[in-house]
């Protein structure tokens, strides 16, 4: 089986493609201007911005990136697109010949490049009496296209690949976190010759859905020795079904000619000048293969979030590759939520805290306690009690537990017990080593 | 229509009403009059592709019946921050499409110095109000030939500026490769001061905003003539030409020809390019958003978009939008579309030598003098094509060119026709003035 996806993907700019209308709008037809609606005589000017974040992505795919790029008109006629044609890349795209590795599989993406969004058409009223509006708020939105070779074989797979791209842009270029359910693709399967292409889908769970269904059908009318027709099929989300689209709905010829009020961009520059994040797949793959943790572990740790991978990797430096394991799973990972936020802040501290406990100067239920209190933005500088304190804690104690002098006095290891449960009580308020000293000589003078 | 509009200029009143009901150059006319003397104001027209917020703009044609923009074109915008009073929207051709004016779905101007002829096009009430208003400033639009043809026709001075020297802002897209806005006057003087004021890069036009300082003190000496651009030109448009020729030489300017045989390969190319970027911008004109709608909603999108296209666009604008669609189509695209692209390139390297030793590139304006109306109707549409063969090269090129009147046969002017390199309209408008000094134009008899 052979699966194709073209995937649209809505960049996160403030404005759209081409005007400076906002990319968000709570009431229909509210972010709106001459432009995005296609007035005569509005014109479109490109938004430098989107054009950075969709060189960034063709980059993050390792794609060939031109010295020039323009835009292209692809005319076709739907109420919802206001020129009645759409500005798009067709003869130069940003990005060519790239490759997207999914659990260590090579998926070969052929182009990458930016287009418009239409409106959206809304049917409202009772039925039998709906009536078609047109809110324009999208029109003009900018999306990405990444387009992939028929390298998938499973409908289960092409699901991984979107998850999998989804998360990358969301580290690289900040994609916003419902990316999931608004991506758009074009499903390309074909299960022995001809191939078929299910035109926009839009969800995960609906891409996956669509394909499965066509799979299946695919291969029912093989076995029934009929033939499967190469045509464009659309999906119904409602019966989980594919259904032939009608001829007029996706005409193949778009007469592309060139958008001449854009002209032609020297994109070279402006590419090589980009910084590109590491996405979370390629910082798994370096915990794994660097510091041998476990696919599951590394997995989890880039999932949760890429600042506690990078935490990992300063402290595997420091401590080594075990120690930064167990303190990255256990004592930080519990107190993850609250230490993200403040992480800019605290991280030096943190590390000096894990130091401190590996090379022994610090118990690890003390350094646990620290990190819980850094977390918590607890100041220990402040709320440490004066050292007066500590010595009636330790004295009450004393008071309450007279068995344990008499301990003491057969074997010193008794202490243990006051100290554990002191610094329990005082949750790292104190150090050990203040601890250790007041108790030690409170003991001695009731000896 | 505005009631009791008038022009004033160089001191006389004109009644536009009355003046149209004769001449046909206003579509739809302001109702400001401006009283005094002030000398910092001036009245200009606009082209009825042009957008206005007060007036409507309705290129020529009734899809667009009713439409008013709500913004000015930044041409308009500039020239009524400088003072400028718009009088009116000239008529025009639907879109820009056509050679004589006759296009129009309002109505079709008629000639100032004989009614019974056209003031040709597309800009064709533009240069019925520079011919007839005295002072009057029009501003006009070149796709292929809009400005310098009515110009030469009506005997007036038309100048358009290189491609993306005037923001396009503003301006009905006929092909947005080509399309650029220039002036039509009988006063001279008028390029001098308004091509500044029009001219600059706008952040709304990208295509605008390359463009280097506008240079107009400059100084023309030798003029260069295409050798095949005299074959098929009439015979008394070619007589009063040569005359103008020996002019120029009286001038000192030295007149020269060499053979640039590429200029005609530019009228095949600028019709495919031109058509297949028309083709995608009239598609957006179809009863939905703005203009003239049918009546009946309750049909799928398809037939009601048809419907509105066939009933409100024109002969002419459904023949460009299918000869567009299909050069544009799978198939054909590198055969005509792709190949038009290249063959601009030809055009515009040819050019490139002839000014490496001339300062301009002259022809006449139009082979043949102002048609009769009734002589229009028998021609064919390749006929009316063929008509803009010495106009279409600098347009396919994006070349500046100005249009001078430079004799009368009968009473009709002739106009020639000068090409300048890239960005050096100063050129054009060193060349406008000294020919004006030495051979003012005729003005015609204004008939109220």
């Amino acid at each position: 089986m052979k699966i194709g996806l073209e995937v649209h993907v809505q960049l996160p700019t403030r404005s759209k493609l081409f005007c400076s209308c906002a990319t968000s709008a709570e009431e229909p037809n509210t972010a709106i201007c001459p432009t995005c609606l296609g007035l005569p005589g509005s014109r479109p000017v490109l938004n430098r911005r989107a054009l950075e974040l969709g060189l960034t992505i063709a980059r993050m795919m390792e794609c060939e990136v031109p010295d020039a790029t323009w835009f292209t008109r692809k005319t076709y006629f739907y109420p919802d697109l206001p020129r009645h044609f759409q500005i798009t890349q067709f003869d130069s795209p940003i990005g060519e010949r790239g490759q997207f590795i999914l659990d260590g599989k090579k998926i070969r993406i052929r182009r990458v490049h930016l287009e418009d969004d239409p409106g959206r058409v809304r049917r409202v009223g009772k039925t039998g009496e709906e009536v078609s509006l047109i809110d324009y708020n999208r029109s003009g939105i900018p999306l990405v296209e990444i387009v992939t070779e028929p390298d998938i074989t499973s409908p289960s797979e092409a699901r991984r690949f979107v998850t999998e791209l989804l998360k990358e842009l969301r580290h690289v270029v900040g994609v916003q976190a419902d990316g999931e359910s608004s991506v758009r693709a074009d499903c390309n399967i074909s299960v022995a010759e001809e191939r078929v292409e299910v035109k926009n889908v839009q969800g995960l769970r609906n891409i996956e859905r669509a394909l499965k269904y066509e799979a299946v059908r695919q291969v029912k009318l093989l076995k029934a020795k009929r033939p499967v027709l190469r045509e464009t099929r659309r999906f119904e989300e409602g019966r989980g079904v594919t259904l032939p689209a009608r001829k007029k709905e996706f005409e193949e010829d778009y007469g592309y000619i060139g958008e001449p009020d854009l002209g032609v961009f020297h994109i070279r520059a402006m590419a090589d000048a980009l910084e590109i994040r590491e996405g979370p797949m390629e910082t798994m793959v370096r915990l794994v293969d660097k510091h041998g943790v476990q696919e599951t572990v590394a997995r989890q740790i880039v999932s949760t979030s890429m600042s506690l991978a990078s935490l990992f990797e300063r402290l595997a430096v420091d401590v080594g590759s075990d120690a930064a394991i167990t303190w990255v799973t256990g004592p930080i990972t519990a107190s993850w939520s609250k230490l993200e936020p403040r992480l800019d802040e605290v991280e030096n501290e943190v590390v000096a805290a894990i130091i401190s406990t590996t090379s022994g100067k610090m118990s690890d239920v003390e350094g646990r306690m620290r990190i819980e209190a850094l977390a918590e933005g607890r100041d220990l500088e402040t709320i440490q009690a004066p050292e007066g304190d500590i010595i009636d804690m330790v004295e009450s104690f004393l008071d309450d537990n007279p068995e344990l002098v008499k301990d003491f006095q057969d074997n010193e290891k008794a202490a243990n017990r006051a100290i554990g449960q002191i610094m329990q009580a005082t949750k790292g308020s104190y150090s050990s080593r203040d601890v250790v000293a007041a108790v030690m000589s409170a003991l001695r003078k009731r000896i | 229509m505005g009631e009791g509009a008038t022009a004033v200029m160089s001191g006389l009143t004109f009644d536009l009403e009355k003046l149209n009901q004769t001449y046909h150059m206003f579509n739809d006319m302001a109702a400001e009059t401006v009283p005094g003397e002030d000398e910092s104001i001036f009245q200009f027209s606009a082209k009825d592709n042009l957008c206005t917020k007060d007036l409507q703009a309705r290129a020529g044609s009734r899809i667009l019946e009713g439409y008013r923009p709500p913004f000015d074109a930044t041409a308009v915008a500039r020239l009524r921050s400088a003072g400028g009073v718009l009088l009116g929207k000239t008529n025009m051709d639907e879109f820009g499409f056509g050679t004589f004016g006759t296009n129009s779905g309002y109505q079709v101007p008629l000639n100032p110095f004989d009614l019974k002829r056209a003031c040709g096009g597309s800009s064709a009430g533009a240069a019925c109000a520079a011919s007839v208003i005295p002072g009057h400033l029009a501003l006009g639009v070149s796709t292929g030939g809009s400005i310098s043809c009515p110009a030469s026709f009506c005997g007036v001075f038309g100048l358009t500026p290189t491609y993306g020297r005037v923001s396009r802002y503003g301006l009905i897209d006929y092909g947005n490769s080509l399309d650029k806005i220039g002036l039509l006057t009988m006063d001279v003087g008028h390029l001098r001061r308004f091509l500044p004021i029009i001219s600059g890069a706008d952040p709304r036009d990208p295509t605008s905003c390359a463009q280097p300082p506008l240079e107009l003190d400059a100084e023309v000496r030798r003029v260069v003539i295409p050798e095949d651009s005299l074959n098929g030109v009439d015979g008394d448009v070619l007589e009063t030409f040569q005359t103008a020729i020996e002019h120029l030489s009286h001038m000192g300017i030295e007149v020269t020809t060499m053979p640039m045989p590429a200029l005609r390969f530019a009228l095949p190319a600028y019709y495919v390019l031109a058509t297949s970027e028309a083709s995608t911008n009239l598609a957006r004109y179809c009863g939905m958003r703005y203009g003239e709608r049918n009546e009946d909603y309750n049909q799928h999108f398809d037939p009601y978009f048809s419907k509105t296209r066939s009933r409100y666009l024109g002969q002419e604008a459904k023949r460009r939008v299918l000869l567009g669609t299909f050069t544009r189509m799978v198939g054909f695209r590198d055969r005509y579309y792709m190949k038009a692209l290249a063959t601009r390139e030809l055009v515009i390297s040819e050019y490139a030598q002839a000014f490496e030793e001339h300062d301009l590139v002259l022809t006449p304006t139009m082979p043949f003098l102002p048609p009769l109306f009734a002589d229009i109707e028998g021609m064919s549409p390749l006929d009316t094509y063929k008509a803009d063969g010495l106009t279409v090269p600098p347009n396919l090129a994006g070349l500046p060119h100005l249009s001078a009147p430079c004799g009368y046969v009968d009473g009709v002017p002739v106009g020639m026709q000068f090409v300048s390199p890239h960005w050096t309209e100063g050129r054009l408008v060193t060349m406008a003035e000294s020919w004006n000094g030495a051979h003012p134009p005729m003005r015609p008899e204004v008939i109220l």
